[in-house]
C-alpha cells in the first residue's frame, strides 16, 4: 500500500469497487441498508459527503426478495404526484408485481470484484436435505398406527 | 489634520497684538472631506496602471547594517564563521564588474575605480566539490543497493538550482548577496550558497560543514519519492537486470485484483512473482501501467527506498569519550 507512485496511490484509493449481492430470500430492508452504506461510501475511511467516493452494488434475484410477517399485504408505499387527486397508495405485493428483472449483462459481470455476504441466513427446506441426513437425525418417538393428527 | 500657517502678528483673546515669527499649527478636523473620494479613486487607478511596485533589495530598505546582518547570519545558524571569509562568499564577480563599470561612468580616479574586493569563485568551487562528495558518500552508505545512476540523480537533485535557491532564500542569503541584478538570478544564488558552504568549510572544518549540508539539504528529501527525483524510462528492464545480478528468477506478472474492467475508470492490481513468491504489487488504470508500477515498487524495495525505511539520522554527533588517564600518585 505504501511505496506506490503518488498518482498510482491516488488512483487506487479513489477507485470504485463493484459489489454483487444475492437478494434471494433476504429481507429487503437489510439489503437496502447494506447497499446504501456502500453506495454512499460510508464504509471507507476517506468518506466525505461532497466527494464522489461511493461504490457500485449490483443486486441480483430481487424477484425472490422476502418480507417477513404479513408485510406483503400490510406494507403500503404512498406517493403524491403533486396534482389534486394524485395520492397513490400501493401495497408491497402490488409494487413487486410491476418490478421487472433481467439477467446481468456481460459488461457488468466483468466489473464485479466481490460478493457481499447475505444479511439473513436462509434455512434449508426439508427437500434440500439428503435422505441420509434425514435418517441420521435423532427421532424423539415414532407415531403409533392409530394416532389421529389434528 | 490641517496645518495652519499663522501671520506675523496674532490677536490673543484679550485683543492684544502679539508679534510672532511664522508658526505652523497642526490641528485636526474630523469632517467628511469632499476631495478624499476622488483622490483615492485616482490613486487606485494609478496603482492599477502601474502594477505592483518593483521589489527592492533589503539593503536598500531602511534599517540595514551590513556588518551586523552578516554577524547575525552566522549566529542564527549556530555556526562560527570567519566573517571576512563570509563577506567574501557573498561577493559575486558580476557585482565587481558592475561596480567598476559604474565608477568608470562616474569618471572617478584610476585608483578609485578598481575595487580591492575578492570574489567568491574559489569558495564556490571548494564548497561545490565538498557538497557533491559528501552527498555522494552519504547516499552510497545509506542505500548500498542503489546504483550509481540513482545516487547521482539524488545528488544532482539536491544540488540543483531549485532546491538550493529555496534553501538559500529561506536562510536569507538573498538579502546579504552582493550582485549586479536584483532580483538575484537563480545561478548566482546557487553559486553564493555553495560559496557560503565553502566559507564554513574553511572556517570551522569539514565536520561542521557536513552537518550544515545534512541539516539543510538532506531534509529537503523528506516526503519525496525516489522515482520523482530519478526519472526512469524502463523500470521493468532495470528490474530484470537487478534480479539477474542477484541470481533471482525473472519476474512473472499476474493480475491479482481488478475492478470496473468494463468501465472508463478501471483499476487493476498486477503482482510480480519470482519463483512463485510475490515480490511486489502495483495498481494502475490499465494492465500495462499496473505492471510498470509493480516494477517500480519492486525496485524501491530492492534499493531500500521504501516509505517504511529508517528515517535519516539527524542526531548531533557524540563526542568520543577521552580515555581517562590513570592517576599516578
Amino acid at each position: 500500500m505504501s511505496n506506490f507512485t503518488k498518482a498510482a496511490q491516488q488512483w487506487a484509493s479513489f477507485s470504485k469497487i463493484w459489489y454483487l449481492i444475492d437478494a434471494k430470500m433476504q429481507p429487503p430492508g437489510k439489503i437496502a441498508t447494506m447497499c446504501s452504506v456502500r453506495l454512499q461510501g460510508k464504509h471507507k475511511p476517506i468518506y466525505h459527503a461532497l466527494s464522489d467516493c461511493g461504490d457500485h452494488v449490483v443486486v441480483v434475484n430481487t424477484r425472490h426478495i422476502a418480507f417477513s410477517g404479513n408485510k406483503w399485504e400490510q406494507k403500503v408505499y404512498s406517493s403524491h404526484s403533486g396534482y389534486p387527486g394524485g395520492f397513490k397508495q400501493v401495497t408491497a405485493a402490488q409494487l413487486h408485481q410491476k418490478d421487472p428483472t433481467a439477467a446481468i449483462p456481460d459488461e457488468i459481470l466483468k466489473n464485479l470484484v466481490e460478493e457481499l455476504p447475505q444479511p439473513r441466513h436462509v434455512p434449508r427446506r426439508l427437500n434440500e436435505y439428503t435422505q441420509e441426513e434425514i435418517n441420521a437425525f435423532p427421532r424423539l418417538w415414532t407415531l403409533p398406527d392409530d394416532y389421529r393428527m389434528k | 489634520m490641517v496645518s495652519v500657517v499663522l501671520f506675523r502678528s496674532i490677536l490673543n483673546p484679550f485683543r492684544q497684538r502679539l508679534p510672532l515669527s511664522q508658526t505652523i499649527l497642526f490641528t485636526q478636523t474630523r469632517e467628511k472631506k469632499r476631495w478624499m473620494k476622488s483622490y483615492m479613486l485616482l490613486m487606485e487607478r494609478k496603482k492599477k496602471l502601474e502594477g505592483p511596485p518593483a521589489p527592492k533589495p533589503r539593503s536598500q530598505q531602511p534599517n540595514w547594517d551590513y556588518h551586523a546582518e552578516v554577524e547575525a547570519f552566522g549566529q542564527r545558524l549556530y555556526e562560527t564563521f570567519n566573517l571576512d571569509l563570509l563577506k567574501i562568499a557573498f561577493i559575486n564577480p558580476c557585482y565587481i564588474t558592475f561596480e567598476e563599470a559604474r565608477r568608470r561612468e562616474l569618471r572617478l580616479d584610476k585608483e578609485n575605480i578598481t575595487l580591492n574586493l575578492k570574489d567568491n569563485r574559489e569558495l564556490f568551487e571548494k564548497g561545490s566539490l565538498f557538497t557533491d562528495a559528501y552527498l555522494h558518500g552519504c547516499f552510497s552508505r545509506a542505500y548500498p543497493n542503489l546504483p550509481d545512476d540513482g545516487v547521482k540523480a539524488l545528488t544532482s537533485h539536491l544540488t540543483g538550482s531549485q532546491i538550493v535557491c529555496h534553501v538559500a532564500r529561506s536562510l536569507s542569503v538573498e538579502d546579504l548577496i552582493l550582485s549586479a541584478e536584483f532580483p538575484v538570478p537563480q545561478e548566482v544564488l546557487q553559486k553564493t550558497f555553495f560559496a557560503v558552504v565553502g566559507a564554513l568549510l574553511e572556517s570551522s572544518g569539514p565536520e561542521r560543514a557536513s552537518l550544515f549540508i545534512r541539516d539543510f539539504l538532506i531534509t529537503q528529501l523528506i516526503g519525496k519519492d525516489l522515482f520523482e527525483l530519478w526519472p526512469l524510462v524502463n523500470p521493468m528492464g532495470l528490474l530484470v537486470e537487478e534480479l539477474k545480478k542477484r541470481k533471482v528468477s525473472l519476474p512473472e506478472p499476474r493480475l491479482t485484483r481488478q475492478s470496473g474492467a468494463g468501465t472508463v475508470l478501471p483499476v487493476y492490481f498486477v503482482g510480480l512473482y519470482s519463483d512463485k513468491q510475490l515480490i511486489a504489487e502495483g495498481p494502475g488504470e490499465t494492465v500495462l501501467s499496473a505492471e510498470e508500477e509493480a516494477a517500480r515498487v519492486a525496485l524501491r524495495k530492492i534499493y531500500g527506498y521504501t516509505e517504511n525505511r529508517r528515517p535519516w539520522d539527524y542526531s548531533s554527533p557524540k563526542k568520543e569519550p577521552v580515555a581517562a588517564k590513570a592517576l599516578s600518585s
